[in-house]
């Protein structure tokens, strides 16, 4: 049996990845405020043992949490990416947006592509909207 | 690229022309052409050994539903419509070397395999594609040159 | 038979073969667009629209309205205008100069800094078209054109008979991926893709550059060196190579330095060139228009006459610190592509939000002009990803100002 199962909320750290997808950049064109910009943004890709680890399924709600954000989005397994353990990958939107830090050193440019959270399962809790 | 040769290693090698053909390798051969079906020979069907190698034969033969003549199916909601394959596609640049094989828009319609409409690609002209008629071959130009598996063949 | 195309405005490659079928003001279908570019030509909307404190207004109301918050801040922002007309630009860069603003695009935060060192050429750099004619070995090192840029390889990079380029990409052309993730791009690259752990890409070049000329290339993370030597060897042979950088390359190089030891050791070897992968479809012409306006091309901010130039006037800067006290964004939605921690501070200060689309950015400001979406509903002139000027004129028709328009009337209204 696995581990994870035993603890009350199973909770792994990753490292998310932040890439474009061309079905997200379509949707955001027709309409950022809808169903289908929200479904390809709103989702993180764990590898298949990920998945197990945090004891949830394809099309789960999960929490991605640090000291920047904590949002919650839907959990994708993915598909032909080799295996990626301990690294997610995320459509870049508004919501990955949230867990980016403010650090900049003074550069002006934030660290998009370094970014650290811990995953639970969120129990069905839903989608983090991104109005204000 | 699947070939002849590589169909006539699936065949018992026997030469044994009860299909009709004088050898495996004429076999094959109509095999590509899709003049003959796998089930055309005997040895195939009826002796266990071959069963294996029947599966595989009859799964790259196999009719499916939505697939047009040459056996190409589009997977719409897949298709990027970058183009790669339209522009990849052997008859498409022999037959619009300075349009599409070049990159651009279409110059010559009547004449090409695959376009892209609406951002979606488009098959037509299929008595084009090296897929088609006696002398054709497996070819799969707009197979690997697709980032999402988007074009199939049956 | 002359036909006539259109250029799609959907991202930096300017397609300029794409046919329409149109009606008045609307595009029923798009030939040899893309995904990406069909939704964009087909966005255009019926009403335009002019808001206040998120009610409708006319348009004179809301160009005083803008005019007002402008005159009121002591140090107003320009932001956005990657998604705007060369023309619009050098109007909002005088609307700057003319109210002493910071001004500001995407580029600061994206690959300005690659930009600026291949306008001040300091990097050998070439264009699309001597790409498609005879490019032998193309790296897409942190870039995956085929979501972002989708017909980068069938129209340029990969796929294409060129002048030196007839026997097709199998024989002729060599594409190679460098990434931390397996995109589309790399898929396609088959072989040729060079998985890299983040943060990995300055040791990868260093490697590259020991391997190049024959030593043994070494990474912390213990990368093949046969698989290193293996890439040496390819890009030693180019006649013409070129490397497209995106985001994912720059975001993890502390300094741009390992990129320009990379190219002179290949230059010492063989022939390469270097291209940005920009996003917006005119960004490149920002950043040429203020450069030759300031010597700068991002994060600027005027003075009375002298120019300011430094990462204190970014937009992630001016929000994290607050300096500025007004902001006007054009075409862009930095609620959305910015992160959170930061954009924030932007709800503390009026925004003039002047985009085609309704966007968070849009729905958090103070004034809102929906314009025209350039390329398809007005006209104008912008700079592809590789410095080429190309010119539009409008798909259709609309009742929506453009940008242009708008920010030459509230000029006018200062």
């Amino acid at each position: 049996m696995d581990f994870g199962s035993f603890l009350a909320t199973p909770e792994i750290k990753v490292k998310v990845i932040t890439y474009r997808d061309i079905f997200q950049d379509k949707a955001m064109i027709e309409n950022r405020f809808g169903e289908e910009y929200r479904n390809l943004s709103a989702v993180i890709k764990l590898d298949p043992v990920d998945l197990k680890q945090l004891n949830v399924k394809k099309g789960d709600t999960v929490i991605l949490k640090n000291s920047f954000g904590r949002i919650v989005v839907k959990v994708d397994e993915s598909g032909y990416e080799t295996p990626h353990r301990g690294v997610a990958y995320m459509p870049k939107s508004p919501w990955s947006n949230m867990l980016v830090s403010d650090e900049t050193g003074g550069t002006g440019i934030p660290k998009f592509k370094d970014i650290s959270v811990t995953i639970t399962s969120a129990k069905g809790e839903k989608i983090t909207e991104i109005e204000f | 690229m699947t070939n002849a040769m590589e169909l006539y290693q699936m065949l018992p090698k026997t030469n044994c022309k009860k299909c009709g053909k004088t050898s495996c390798m004429a076999f094959a051969v109509a095999l590509m052409a899709r003049e003959l079906k796998p089930e055309d020979c005997p040895p195939l069907m009826d002796e266990p050994k071959y069963k294996e190698n029947y599966e595989k034969l009859s799964s790259i033969f196999k009719p499916s539903e939505g697939a047009t003549e040459t056996g190409l199916i589009v997977h719409e909601d897949l298709c990027f419509g970058c183009g790669n394959c339209v522009v990849a596609c052997p008859p498409n640049v022999a037959n619009d070397p300075y349009g599409v094989g070049s990159g651009n828009a279409p110059t010559n319609i009547n004449k090409l395999v695959l376009t892209i409409e609406d951002g979606i690609v488009k098959a037509q002209n299929l008595g084009e594609c090296r897929r088609f008629g006696k002398n054709k071959i497996l070819c799969n130009g707009c197979i690997v040159t697709c980032p999402v598996e988007a074009i199939e063949f049956v | 038979m002359e036909k006539n195309y259109h250029v799609c405005t959907g991202c930096s490659l300017l397609c300029d073969d794409i046919e329409v079928e149109a009606e008045k003001n609307k595009i029923n279908k798009v030939h040899t667009a893309c995904r990406i570019g069909v939704a964009h030509m087909k966005a255009g909307k019926e009403e335009a629209i002019f808001r206040v404190d998120n009610k409708p207004v006319d348009e004179a109301t809301a160009i005083s309205e803008a005019a007002a918050i402008l005159k009121n801040a002591k140090n107003p922002m320009i932001f956005g205008l990657g998604a705007s007309t060369n023309e619009a630009q050098k109007t909002a860069i005088e609307l700057a100069k003319k109210i002493n603003a910071t001004l500001d695009d995407t580029s600061s935060f994206c690959l300005g800094s690659l930009v600026e060192a291949l306008i001040s050429e300091k990097i050998k750099t070439c264009t699309l078209d001597d790409v498609r004619n005879k490019a032998d070995v193309i790296i897409f090192w942190g870039t995956d054109p085929s979501d972002s840029h989708p017909r980068h390889l069938s129209k340029y990079s990969y796929f294409p008979r060129g002048s030196e380029k007839q026997r097709g990409w199998e024989e002729e052309r060599t594409a190679i991926a460098i990434d931390v993730r397996k995109s589309h791009t790399a898929k396609i690259c088959g072989n040729y893709f060079f998985q890299i752990p983040p943060k990995g890409d300055a040791e990868f070049t260093d490697a590259l550059i020991a391997g190049l000329s024959g030593k043994l290339p070494k990474t912390s993370y213990n990368y093949p060196p046969k698989k290193i030597l293996e890439l040496a060897n390819i890009l030693k042979g180019a006649k013409f190579g070129v490397i497209f950088v995106g985001r994912g390359l720059i975001y993890s190089l502390e300094n741009l330095e390992p990129l320009f030891r990379l190219m002179k050791a290949l230059n010492e070897k063989a022939n390469f060139h270097l291209m940005p992968m920009v996003g917006n479809y005119n960004t490149m012409g920002f950043n040429e228009n203020l450069f030759a306006e300031t010597g700068y091309v991002n994060s600027v901010k005027f003075e009375n006459g002298t120019v300011l130039h430094g990462p204190d006037y970014s937009i992630v800067e001016a929000l994290k610190e607050r300096t500025v006290d007004a902001a006007l964004i054009v075409g862009s939605d930095p609620f959305s592509i910015l992160p959170r921690s930061i954009v924030k501070n932007l709800l503390e200060i009026p925004v003039i939000s002047i985009d085609p689309y309704e966007t968070l950015t849009s729905r958090n400001s103070k004034v809102y002009i929906n314009t025209a979406i350039s390329g398809v509903e007005a006209g104008g002139s912008a700079t592809r990803m590789d410095g080429k000027k190309v010119s539009f004129e409008p798909a259709i028709e609309t009742n929506h100002p453009s940008d242009e328009t708008i920010l030459k009337k509230i000029m006018e209204a200062l």
